[in-house]
């Protein structure tokens, strides 16, 4: 709402200076957004709730200011000189539908002269932003201005039999409203009609067909009172958002409605020549009863920390036009105004109070929680897979989690879901697969010559469940391009492998407590056949990486190839955290037998090392591969087709003494057969 | 038995029989190497090449006694590994001495850099780096906000980024019929499902969970239905607070806040409240802190203000506490909003939201 401070002060008597009252109305509730001088004048934007409709005019504000200020509000009086006919004899108004409409005022003006607004009137009007139309139109503008009390004027004698019947519109009936637009209604929509048809949409905007014009030569005003959600609904269902309905659908001061009639049909006569109808019509069936609040001084300790003095609660709400009767025992019984309709309750009064009294003047303390034993555990764990991700030289990105389905579907079978009123294409809908913005993220980096990456993002994937509540888990996802480590001076740089992300998935799985972890090959949508795997906890997965399927690189036009894993975080963190245990180490030797093997490609050193393990031999300490060498990297003929050459090191050890040669030559020939068992051949 | 004398024997007299201890033979060397390389009397003006005559020396000299008694007498199966260990230490040997040293001069050589590491590199070079990895700016403004509650004894609490309407908005008291509701514009999913505008949701979850006392903080997600530019995106991060106790006053939330306020943006920082109006609190309002760039006197970043607002607050709706299942007749409650994007981009002057979530390395590096 712009505010004038020349026209404010109109209606209270101002001193502060206007960066004052700006900070003054922010401290009362009203954020002032800008404040600028215009010819002679000072313009403040300002910020009102929804809740507060009677602060969209300057007399509400001036209401405001004028209890903050301690100073009077002006009196609304507007003196209406009345000429013969009764103006009931020249229009009669029939409310249908009185649920939607309390209060319908309407007073004629005959013998107007329709013409351009004088200086004055135009000036304001610009100065709110407002292009001023004609002198009847205008003055309707400027009572809402004023007042805040939307208007209407018709051109009366375009009203067919001069009747005004407020109802429901018939379905499908049709209304050309002043922005030109022919509209359909529907019997959601209240409407003012005459005896023939629609003339305006209640509370939103009037007809084309009634609308004052240079030969208009008498006018119908009307000052109404629609229900708020009504005019909400008409208003959302058309596409239209208009001064009137702006303020309807918040809530009018029904009261207001015969005062700002009169207001503008005096204002009309004026700058407009016409004579006024005697008597105002006012149809008002139900005059709505509110019942009195009461207000205790101990809820308004017990909510603000503070005693408030009486007089001050009295003298506040007194100023805001609340009625205040000190009730039998403590307190008030307190009557808001009808302009007040967001003041139900006692808490409101308190904000009320509160409000003026100024937030800043109440006291503060700090009040922490009780102390807690339980630690955030989730978080824990979340802090050190972070911290292992960083250590390892990964970026935190944070992606919309927002896609295009089409992309989705390159990387999973899972239904994504779909938004009902996306902004875009590009996202509309929630991810099923977080690859897609991982991907996306390696894209745009590579695509601006940013080429050794290494990504990661603890986020959500999303999943569509057939007449469900979606679902949300919890992901952790990886993306790599480029250099193990950049290419420098120091070092030629080596292309990322697929060993170089298993290693970083193992690291990241070490701070828990996976005595069940094992690798497994694994294929899925995104990954490339063949350089893919996954990580299982028993049989529940938890992890699957591997390179991004070159089709998928065709398609983004990657400029590498990228590497990526996800992590399912809902069941990482459910696992508990590895117990910190110190173990002694062996105090006694060492003793490390190689074992150069020719195997069959098909058997994996995955295999053999499970073959060893299963022995139970207590002194291994470990297995390594040494070297592997395929036939096509060594000399022709050393391998038979189809075996490559393996070079397993095992260590002993042992926690009780120093083993003897024997003792190891033993455990190497159980470790031979049971190698050759598996098909490995041993070489001489 | 000294390396001198060492050297003067086979390895058959030394015990050396396999590999093994050929490797660990030739470690003594060259620690004896390096020790002697390191020892300034040994560089001595007067006899420049006393150590280039003693280790690499026609006759006698360190090598030329390896070369004679370990290599050319060594056993035939030990012969590779003696060999090749006797090529590297003769690299090393010459790479020690050579005469390059004496003009790089050692007396310049930092500390803990041996003078055989100093000549055959420029340490001017940029150090080997590997690159490090980082934390988001607005993960690590959401971890700083949390820390700063958890210290105050609050803990944290999740709820869904797909909501159900009545989370989002009936139970924050925010009908379909008042115009409020317009204040949030909302990514739906269907009639009844939505992306949280907000994460005020999680306040009415944390209480039919808990019930009272309660004092949470809800970090997480939220959804607008706002076309993004440089200051709007339609996914941001927000931080929820919320307490609920007997004896919960106003007071309360103010200087629980100005404690907030100033631990994140400086002890020296003062705030503002000043009456808002949320559905969901009562009475309702904006904290604001004074604004550092004009000191108080207006600018262009606080609109002229001297504050610049940093998150809504108010003290919970009884119907809001109903809805959580907690009577407003015993407990009262306080909470808040802060935008965790606005945080970030105050605290390391990130002029654009969208940069955010770009996932560009050049933005991310810098933090
Ligand atoms: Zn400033």
């Amino acid at each position: 709402m712009r505010i004038s401070l020349n026209w404010l002060r109109e209606f209270v008597d101002v001193e502060a200076k206007p960066k004052q009252l700006k900070a003054d109305l922010t401290a009362m509730g009203l954020n002032v957004e800008s404040l600028a001088t215009a010819s002679g004048d000072w313009l403040m934007e300002v910020e009102v709730t929804t809740n507060r409709p009677d602060c969209l005019s300057h007399y509400g504000v001036a209401r405001e200011v004028a209890a903050f200020y301690r100073k009077p509000l002006k009196p609304l009086k507007f003196a209406v000189e009345e000429s013969p006919p009764r103006a009931s004899e020249r229009i009669s108004i029939e409310i249908a539908d009185p649920a939607l409409c309390a209060r319908y005022c309407g007073r004629v003006v005959e013998n107007v002269h329709v013409a351009p607004s004088p200086d004055w009137l135009a000036h304001r009007l610009d100065a709110m932003g407002q292009r001023p139309i004609n002198n009847i139109a205008d003055v309707t503008n400027y009572a809402l201005m004023e007042l805040g009390h939307p208007l209407h004027a018709f051109d009366l004698d375009r009203i067919r039999e001069h009747r005004i019947i407020v109802r429901r519109a018939r379905p499908g009936e049709p209304l050309r409203t002043l922005d030109g637009a022919d509209r359909r209604l529907t019997a959601n929509d209240l409407v003012i009609a005459d005896a023939a048809r629609p003339v305006a949409l209640a509370g939103v905007m009037g007809g084309e067909d009634t609308e004052i014009s240079l030969s208009t030569r008498a006018v119908l005003l009307e000052s109404a009172w629609f229900d708020p959600a009504s005019i909400r609904r008409a208003a959302k269902s058309q596409g239209l958002h208009t001064e009137a309905s702006h303020r309807f659908e918040r809530g009018a001061d029904i009261e207001m409605a015969p005062v700002a009639l009169d207001r503008a049909a005096a204002l009309i006569a004026e700058l407009a020549g016409g004579k006024i109808l005697s008597g105002r019509v006012d149809l008002y069936p139900a005059p709505p009863k509110r019942d009195a609040i009461l207000l205790r001084p101990a809820e308004i300790s017990r909510l603000l920390g503070t005693k408030l003095a009486a007089e001050e609660v009295e003298r506040i709400l007194g100023a805001l036009g609340f009625t205040v009767n000190r009730a039998n025992g403590a307190g008030w019984r307190v009557e808001p105004p009808s302009f007040r309709l967001d003041v139900t309750r006692e808490v409101d009064l308190i904000e009320e109070v509160a409000r003026q009294f100024g937030y800043d003047r109440l006291p503060a303390r700090v009040r922490p929680a009780p102390p807690r034993i339980e630690g955030d555990l989730d978080r824990e764990k979340v802090l050190e897979v972070t911290d292992v991700l960083t250590g390892l030289g990964y970026r935190e990105i944070i992606p919309s989690s927002m896609v295009d389905p089409a992309d989705n579907a390159l990387f999973t079978d899972r239904p994504p879901v779909p938004l009902a009123n996306p902004l875009s294409q590009d996202a509309s809908a929630l991810r099923s697969s977080a690859l897609v913005s991982m991907v996306r993220a390696l894209e745009f980096n590579l695509d601006r010559g940013l080429s050794d990456l290494r990504f990661f993002e603890l986020g959500k994937t999303y999943q569509a469940v057939a007449s469900e509540h979606p679902q949300e888990r919890r992901v952790l996802t990886l993306g790599l391009a480029g250099h193990r480590r950049p290419a420098s001076v120091h070092d030629a740089g080596r292309e990322l492998d697929f060993f170089d992300l298993k290693a970083d998935i193992e690291r990241l799985f070490e701070p828990f407590d996976l005595p069940g972890l094992r690798f497994d090959l694994g294929s899925r949508l995104a990954y490339e056949p063949g350089l893919s795997g996954q990580y299982l906890n028993g049989s529940e997965g938890l992890a699957v990486f591997g390179r991004l399927k070159s089709e998928i690189k065709r398609h983004y036009k990657l400029r590498s190839d990228a590497w990526l894993a996800e992590i399912d975080l809902e069941r990482l963190l459910a696992v508990a955290l590895r117990p910190r245990v110190f173990r002694p180490y062996p105090k006694f030797p060492a003793v490390q037998r190689d074992f150069s093997l020719v195997v069959p490609a098909s058997l994996s050193y995955g295999q053999l090392a499970e073959a060893i393990e299963k022995l139970g031999v207590e002194e291994i300490r470990c297995v390594e591969p040494v070297e592997r060498k395929t036939a096509a990297e060594l000399p022709a003929g050393i391998l038979p087709e189809g075996h490559v050459s393996l070079l397993l090191r095992v260590t002993f050890q042992s926690m009780a003494r120093t083993l003897t040669g024997e003792e190891v030559e033993d455990a190497a020939g159980r470790i031979c057969r049971a190698l050759e068992l598996q098909g490995a051949r041993l070489r001489s | 038995m000294t390396l001198d004398e060492k050297i003067r024997k086979t390895l058959a007299e030394l015990g050396v029989r396999d590999a093994e201890g050929v490797h660990a033979l030739f470690d003594q060397v060259r620690a004896a190497m390096e020790i002697e390389g390191k020892d300034r009397s040994r560089w001595s003006s007067q006899r420049p090449d006393a150590l280039r005559v003693r280790w690499l020396g026609r006759r006698n000299s360190i090598l030329a006694c390896i070369d004679e008694n370990w290599l050319k007498a060594a056993p035939k199966e030990l012969r590779p590994a003696v060999g090749s260990e006797f090529n590297s230490l003769k690299g090393r040997a010459n790479a020690m001495l050579d005469l390059n040293l004496e003009r790089f001069g050692i007396d310049t050589l930092p500390p803990g850099v041996t003078p055989m590491q100093a000549f055959r590199h420029d340490l001017t070079l940029p150090g080997n780096r590997r690159p490090p990895g980082s934390i988001h700016p607005v993960t690590r403004v959401m971890r700083e906000i949390e820390d700063i509650f958890l210290q105050l004894g609050f803990h944290i609490e999740a709820g869904p980024e797909i909501e159900t309407v009545y989370y989002n908005f009936d139970g924050l008291n925010i009908p379909e019929t008042h115009p409020s509701r317009d204040d949030w514009d909302t990514l739906y999913v269907n009639e009844k499902t939505l992306l949280r505008t907000h994460t005020s949701p999680v306040q009415i979850r944390a209480m039919q969970k808990y019930n009272a006392p309660l004092y949470i903080i809800a970090p997480g997600k939220v959804y607008r239905h706002d076309n993004p530019d440089s200051s709007h995106a339609t996914m941001f991060h927000q931080v929820e607070g919320l307490a609920v106790d007997r004896d919960i006053t106003f007071a309360d939330l103010k200087g629980t806040l100005d404690f907030f306020a100033k631990k994140f943006f400086g002890e020296k920082v003062r705030t503002s409240f000043h009456p808002s109006f949320f559905p969901f609190t009562e009475p309702s309002g904006e904290v604001a802190i004074n604004c550092a760039i004009c000191d108080g006197q207006g600018c262009r970043v606080c609109k002229e203000s001297g504050w610049l607002e940093v998150m809504g607050c108010g003290m919970v709706h009884p119907e809001v506490l109903r809805h959580g299942g907690i009577d407003p007749g015993e407990f009262t409650g306080w909470a808040f909003g802060l935008g965790v994007e606005r945080y970030a981009m105050m605290k390391y002057g990130v002029n654009d939201i969208q940069l955010f979530y770009q996932s560009d390395l050049r933005f991310l590096e810098q933090f």
